[in-house]
């Protein structure tokens, strides 16, 4: 992959896109009629099923019970035909019980978990088409899906991953860039204090870099943020009008 | 037999080392025998006609007749009548369970407090720690903890109150402190005033004025569970001393 | 089995105690505990001690087909084993949150840093490759595993030396030993990982938390970085909210802590290559702890009881690791016998040459508790008084003039103790 430019000397990326654009995102809240909460996200070429159940008693092993606050179990797949070669395992590989983790550990930081204490939030996430940025993507589907399952939350969380080629930082890497040897971050950030909810960085960079690159995350999340708004707000509308409001 | 175990007395002893009933070679007559009684305490069992070792450790003697074997063991055991310190896991309806390191947990009924009443309930919350004694302690049945004696006082054991630090130590180290004059407690009298709780089951509660010197005490009655006495005396002149 | 719960007791104790800036074992709020590395007999097998914490790593090797993706290219595989030997609360057989968060952080740190040179362990192309396997097992477990992992994993990996291969035709031989030199791994940097615990919605930061540090905290930042000042990775768990400067803070510590234990690897490397030059396969190597780092001082001026307090901590501390003269029944470190070590050689680093701590904080001061140890540590040895360090930003103090201050300190203490005579006790049996 040595060969490919990723960023040309005019200053655009692969796909046409500026160093800081991000890719379109599209969003459909409730879309399941059996989940509590439910979302379908798009961000370019990654898609995304999230489905929020909760909260609810806890199911198998009791012991996992927290006195003081509920549990939450989340569960990432990758479909079998989402990416270019067929996965044989859709879930249950070390990435992505990684994964699972990581989404767990940013929707605790995220839902108010101490409102149901002895209970339990389920957050099932399935990628549905594979173009890079497959945490992030993940995450702004599950705060949708959370938020329409009508889980209190500190903030919307966002996730995005950043990119770093010829000292500028690339915002919401495809695939092709993802693979293609930058050094990537992922951020999920509660936009409006600005704390961060999850910090994981692959590769190479050097430490003065660091923080131009987390803060090109930052302003992407926030961007994200912007979308998730709106998506929300026109659900919530097109809700009211159904219900004669 | 009674006295090939006291010649034992203070030897090392291991699993499976043996003492035979047999009397000696020679009996006389015409003398009246008296029947020879050993009181087996732990590390020693009785198998057949012998006396079998199934600990490794020291052999102590107490008088008249009691023989015991001191081990360094790490698990505790517990046995009726001796106080721990356990930890309230879970608050179930009016039994708490309580963590105190042995093989299951035991409960405690909310009436065994002074005072409890089914009205009048005692205030304790899951983490809190208690002082108590083993009311019933038998391999065949849950163990049973209280906070009362016979007679229906508190008598010291109860709920700890706010502060202190937990910190657990080998129940060679707590059966040491508990001696009645315990050489590592009268050091530690003169280093600072602190309130010290011991439980047999190893875990020894400190509280002080300040919070480093309750981590003092921690780490030297941690560090003294491997120490001879000269070197514990050492040790503590210099901590006493302050700088050197 | 289950582990001990937290009493409740215990956790404002621990938090309380972090509030005022003190440690359970006397360290300061950026120390390491002291970090041993010993090598095995075999090449690529290496014991790490940080504090009670004691992992093994193996590197071992064998030939096999590349991926088909990467046909000129070696494989690495990570594997940590979390063993119901370390800690009561680890279970057998399966994979718990714990060793999936600590395979991937190792896998992401070693290979997706791209520090060793994989397409050097290819022997015929498409066919033959080198597979480099890193086995971690954990021993004890006191805390901050992931550190001594990374230590460990690639301190192993320094260690390791592969068979030579010779290729004739189709025909690939592998010597042995005894045949031609092994070769060691080509490793372009090496990745180390520094944790940081984060207390009381990140108001409190520590380095390397031991267990109940760890049992206490709200969450963990792990950063990884070499030598060279380049993050490798970062991963942040537990629910923690973090803001950028508190990243950036921490990468900082980071940097100065990496280089420092670089340089004891480096250090324990080269010892062992020393020594298994001189006496051929002698076994055991081991490069003497690495006494104290230190960073970021309280004011001098505090000379009351916490401050003399925290000395005679200090020589708790010391007095626990000093080679016991007298007879006695005595574990070398209490709770954790030394495993599969043999007879240890006496060639020894000397003890000075590890004091230079090479921290380069800028608000680094040598501080009289330093002096006491060090000078504890002098009179152990013959009583000379040398300068405590050579590093440039240290200020170096000699201990001599200290002297008359530390008489009215005494007195002052030796007072209150006095007082403190009457202890009250409650001890029941």
């Amino acid at each position: 992959m040595a060969g490919l430019e990723l960023l040309s000397d005019q200053g655009y990326r692969l796909d046409g896109r500026k160093a800081s654009e991000l890719r379109k995102v599209q969003a459909r809240m409730g879309v399941f009629a059996q989940a509590d909460g439910s979302a379908y996200l798009e961000q370019g070429n990654t898609k995304a099923l999230a489905v929020v159940y909760g909260p609810h008693e806890i199911r198998g092993s009791r012991s996992r019970a927290l006195h003081d606050r509920a549990v939450i179990n989340c569960q990432y797949s990758m479909a079998t035909f989402s990416t270019a070669e067929r996965k044989r395992r859709p879930h249950g590989d070390r990435k992505s019980t990684e994964m699972s983790l990581h989404l767990k550990q940013t929707f605790e930081a995220a839902v108010m978990t101490q409102l149901y204490p002895r209970s339990q939030i389920d957050i099932y996430v399935k990628i549905l088409q594979s173009d890079g940025g497959n945490y992030s993507v993940c995450v702004n589907a599950a705060t949708l899906a959370v938020i329409d399952a009508g889980i209190p939350m500190r903030d919307y969380v966002c996730a995005c991953t950043v990119g770093f080629v010829d000292e500028t930082p690339l915002a919401d890497l495809c695939y092709a860039e993802e693979s293609g040897g930058v050094s990537s971050l992922a951020l999920a950030l509660l936009p409006r204090g600005g704390q961060i909810a999850l910090l994981q960085m692959d590769a190479r960079l050097h430490q003065d870099h660091l923080e131009t690159l987390i803060e090109a995350a930052m302003t992407a999340c926030k961007g994200v943020s912007k979308v998730l708004d709106e998506v929300v707000r026109q659900h919530l509308q097109e809700v009211s009008v159904l219900t004669g409001e | 037999m009674f006295s090939t175990l006291k010649e034992k007395v203070g030897e090392v002893l291991l699993p499976g080392d043996e003492f035979s009933f047999d009397t000696d070679d020679t009996i006389s007559l015409t003398e009246h025998v008296k029947p020879e009684k050993v009181v087996c305490g732990p590390g020693l069992r009785r198998s057949g006609d012998r006396l079998v070792v199934c600990k490794s450790g020291v052999l102590r003697h107490k008088q008249p007749n009691l023989f015991w074997i001191e081990s360094q063991q790490r698990r505790y055991v517990p046995a009726k009548g001796e106080t721990i310190i356990g930890i309230v896991t879970i608050k179930s309806g009016d039994v708490f369970k309580v963590d105190f390191g042995g093989s299951e947990q035991a409960s405690l009924s909310y009436l065994a407090f002074e005072g409890a009443t089914k009205r009048n309930r005692p205030n304790v919350q899951v983490g809190d720690l208690v002082f108590a004694q083993f009311a019933i302690a038998n391999k065949d049945m849950e163990p049973e903890l209280v906070c009362i004696d016979s007679s229906g006082r508190a008598n010291g054991m109860g709920v700890f109150g706010g502060g202190g630090l937990l910190f657990k130590v080998s129940l060679g180290l707590v059966r040491r402190l508990l001696t009645p004059h315990s050489e590592i407690r009268s050091d530690l009298d003169q280093l600072f005033p602190c309130e010290l709780v011991v439980g047999m089951n190893g875990r020894v509660w400190v509280k002080s004025s300040s919070i480093q010197q309750s981590l003092i005490i921690t780490n030297l009655l941690q560090s003294s569970d491997t120490m001879t006495a000269s070197q514990r005396q050492q040790l503590f002149q210099r901590v006493k001393q302050g700088p050197l | 089995m289950k582990d001990t719960p937290l009493c409740n007791c215990e956790r404002d104790f621990l938090l309380k105690a972090i509030e005022e800036k003190k440690r359970l074992d006397g360290r300061q709020t950026y120390d390491y505990r002291k970090i041993k590395i010993t090598f095995g007999t075999d090449y690529g097998c290496c014991f790490v001690d940080l504090g009670k914490t004691r992992v093994m790593a193996q590197v071992s090797c064998e030939l096999v087909a590349p991926k088909d993706n990467r046909p000129n290219e070696g494989i690495m595989f990570f594997n940590v084993e979390l063993s119901p030997m370390a800690s009561p609360a680890f279970e057998q057989g399966r994979q718990s949150e714990l060793s999936v968060k600590l395979n991937r952080q190792l896998e992401r740190c070693l290979r997706n840093s791209k520090c060793i040179d994989t397409e050097s362990l290819c022997v015929v192309s498409g066919e033959k490759v080198w597979q480099i396997r890193v086995d971690v097992h954990m021993l004890n477990h006191d805390g901050n595993l992931m550190d001594a992992v990374s230590i460990a994993a690639i301190t192993a990996l320094c260690h390791f030396r592969r068979p030579d291969v010779g290729i004739q035709g189709d025909e690939v031989t592998v010597y042995s030993p005894e045949e031609r030199d092994p070769i060691p791994l080509s490793i372009y940097h090496m990745p180390i990982s520094v944790s940081f615990s984060f207390f009381q919605e990140g108001t409190y930061l520590l380095v390397d938390p031991c267990e109940r540090e760890e049992r206490v905290m709200d969450g963990l930042l792990m950063i990884a970085m070499n030598k060279h000042r380049e993050i490798c990775s970062i991963q942040s768990s537990g629910g923690i909210m973090l803001l950028k400067e508190q990243v950036m803070r921490c990468s900082k510590i980071a940097s100065v802590k990496v280089s420092e234990i670089t340089e004891l690897i480096n250090k324990a490397l080269e010892n062992d290559k020393k020594a298994r030059k001189a006496g051929g396969r002698c076994g055991f190597a081991e490069s003497m702890p690495q006494e104290r780092i230190t960073a970021l001082k309280k004011d001098k001026t505090a000379v009351e009881m916490t401050d003399v307090s925290e000395r005679a901590n200090e020589i708790v501390q010391k007095a626990e690791a000093l080679p016991q003269t007298v007879p006695s029944p005595v574990v070398p470190v209490p709770g954790v016998g030394q495993v599969g070590q043999g007879p240890q050689n006496t060639w020894g680093l000397d003890e000075e040459e590890d004091e230079e701590d090479s921290d380069e904080e800028q608000e680094e001061q040598v501080t009289k508790m330093e002096e006491e140890h060090s000078e504890n540590k002098e009179e152990s040895r013959g009583g000379e008084v040398v300068e405590i360090s050579d590093s440039e930003e240290e200020e170096v103090v000699i201990l001599h003039p200290e002297k008359p201050d530390r008489t009215p300190k005494n007195t002052g203490s030796t007072s209150h103790q006095k007082v403190a005579a009457s202890s009250k006790k409650r001890t029941k049996k």
